[in-house]
């Protein structure tokens, strides 16, 4: 039988994981379990649950603070009513992740620790500026998410540090997006995602924006933040000329391998299209001007989908 | 090490190996075959079972996190002493199975959709069932049944 544990606190599990540094942590398993079974990991590597650790779990808000744990569920996150207001973009990745049942037990730390480069809710995290806490044999330490990532696969985390929570802050006059393509509409893993995250300086179609992050996942070894995008939009609204600037960074800043899911210059291409579409959807929600709900899946509507199958 | 889960209402109390799924516990040690062995990589739904309240793909639920759990398979979904409930009434009387193969999985996985209050519209309840496939594509009988039991309830 293989070696199991299944600590109580952050704390057992750090002490654990640092005089075993052979174990891998599992959360929902659903990258886990597969990988050890196929071989991709070893299958005799000891095994530290932290599904048993109350202060790991939960989505919270603390004013417009959101507080994940890290063992919180894709399901949770998406069901929650605030973050589908307040942080659109990772109610948006969240609810494309899976299926309802890989969505059930998937959860925010196994998305990060496990470090796809089309990891879903990276670059929404990203975009909110998503700090993560770090726990380790000397303590805690805090890093951007933008910088959890080290490559495909690889995480920042050394040898007996756990992620533990993240935190992000979404402040009045703030809205995000995610957007994504991919060849299918459920099921299927991000061929290109795109998160949007605007601050203006007030409500109404005059808004400008004061600050404006893009992430990309999907084109890249990792998410990748789109640089330089505030000297394109800050003190003006998102013109059209604006954003056919942003869809020129977003697409230079995609490093796109081509595979099943796209070729890199589709990839590239759609990178920009999309970003620009997620960015003036968030600039509509900080400025008041959405409707309301969810942008539509993959472009459209899982309803008009549904029709034409139907039909 | 031991466990002790409940089973379509039935208390159990096993040792397994924690790293064990909960798929080769279900059908290797408790004989329930409803449960299908599918595709092992939680892309196809044909071993979905409830698990506390919540559907989850059994082939990748490790057995040490249930412990204390509550379980219902197929085999508990109609409930003591009935063959079927209106579900599975619905999924004989649309002609909703063809092979059949995925059809525990999408009776569990529909009737906890159900529970949580899908609303009684084609486009969520598809969404809802996206992690069930069928390699018959018999999808729009599937989706008649779970909708017109998604309206009854409402009454």
């Amino acid at each position: 039988m293989n070696g199991y544990y299944r600590p109580g606190s952050v704390r057992e599990a750090v002490a654990f994981l640092a005089g075993n540094p052979e174990a891998v942590v599992i959360a929902g398993g659903t990258d886990l379990v597969i990988d050890r079974r196929l071989g991709r990991a070893d299958p005799q590597a000891p095994l530290v649950d932290v599904t048993g650790i109350d202060e790991l779990r939960g989505v919270r808000w603390d004013g417009d603070e959101l507080h994940l744990g890290a063992t919180a569920t894709v399901r949770e996150i998406e069901s929650d009513p605030a973050v589908i207001v307040r942080a659109s973009a990772l109610a948006e990745a969240a609810r494309v992740l899976g299926s309802v049942q890989i969505r059930n037990m998937a959860t925010l730390g196994g998305n990060l620790c496990t470090a796809s480069p089309a990891a879903e809710l990276a670059p929404p995290l990203m975009v909110h500026d998503a700090v993560a806490a770090i726990q380790g044999p000397n303590g805690e330490r805090r890093q951007a998410v933008a910088d959890f990532a080290t490559g495909p696969r690889t995480t920042i985390l050394g040898t007996g540090e756990i992620l533990t929570n993240v935190r992000l802050r979404a402040p009045a006059l703030s809205g995000s997006c995610y957007l994504r393509q991919t060849v299918r509409w459920a099921m299927d893993l991000a061929g290109v995602g795109v998160a949007a995250w605007v601050l203006t300086d007030r409500t109404g179609r005059e808004a400008a924006v004061q600050e404006a992050r893009v992430a990309l996942g999907a084109v890249a070894p990792t998410a990748v933040l789109v640089p330089g995008l505030e000297s394109l939009l800050a003190g003006a609204p998102p013109t059209t000329e604006r954003l056919g600037a942003v869809s020129a960074a977003a697409s230079a800043a995609c490093e796109p391998i081509s595979d099943t899911r796209g070729t890199a210059e589709h990839r590239r291409h759609v990178a920009g299209v999309l970003a620009a579409r997620a960015l003036s959807i968030a600039h509509a929600r900080a400025a008041g001007l959405w409707p309301g709900g969810l942008a539509p899946v993959n472009g459209r509507a899982p309803a008009a989908a549904s029709s034409g199958a139907r039909a | 090490m031991r466990i002790s889960i409940t089973v379509n209402g039935d208390p159990v109390v096993r040792p397994v190996d924690p790293s064990d799924t909960l798929l080769s516990v279900l059908r290797g040690q408790l004989h329930l075959i409803g449960t299908k062995w599918g595709c092992l990589t939680g892309d196809c739904g044909a071993c979905t079972v409830i698990v506390d309240g919540r559907s989850v793909v059994s082939c990748l639920q490790t057995v040490g996190q249930i412990d204390g759990a509550e379980i219902t398979t197929i085999e508990g979904i109609a409930g003591r002493g009935r063959m079927m409930n209106d579900l599975q009434e619905a999924f004989v009387t649309h002609g909703a199975a063809q092979c059949g193969f995925c059809t525990p999985g999408m009776v569990v996985a529909a009737e906890q959709l159900l529970r949580d209050g899908v609303e009684p519209d084609g486009a969520a309840i598809r969404e809802g069932l996206a992690g069930n496939l069928c390699r018959c594509t018999g999808y729009s009988k599937i989706i008649d049944a779970v909708l017109s039991v998604a309206l009854a309830r409402m009454e």
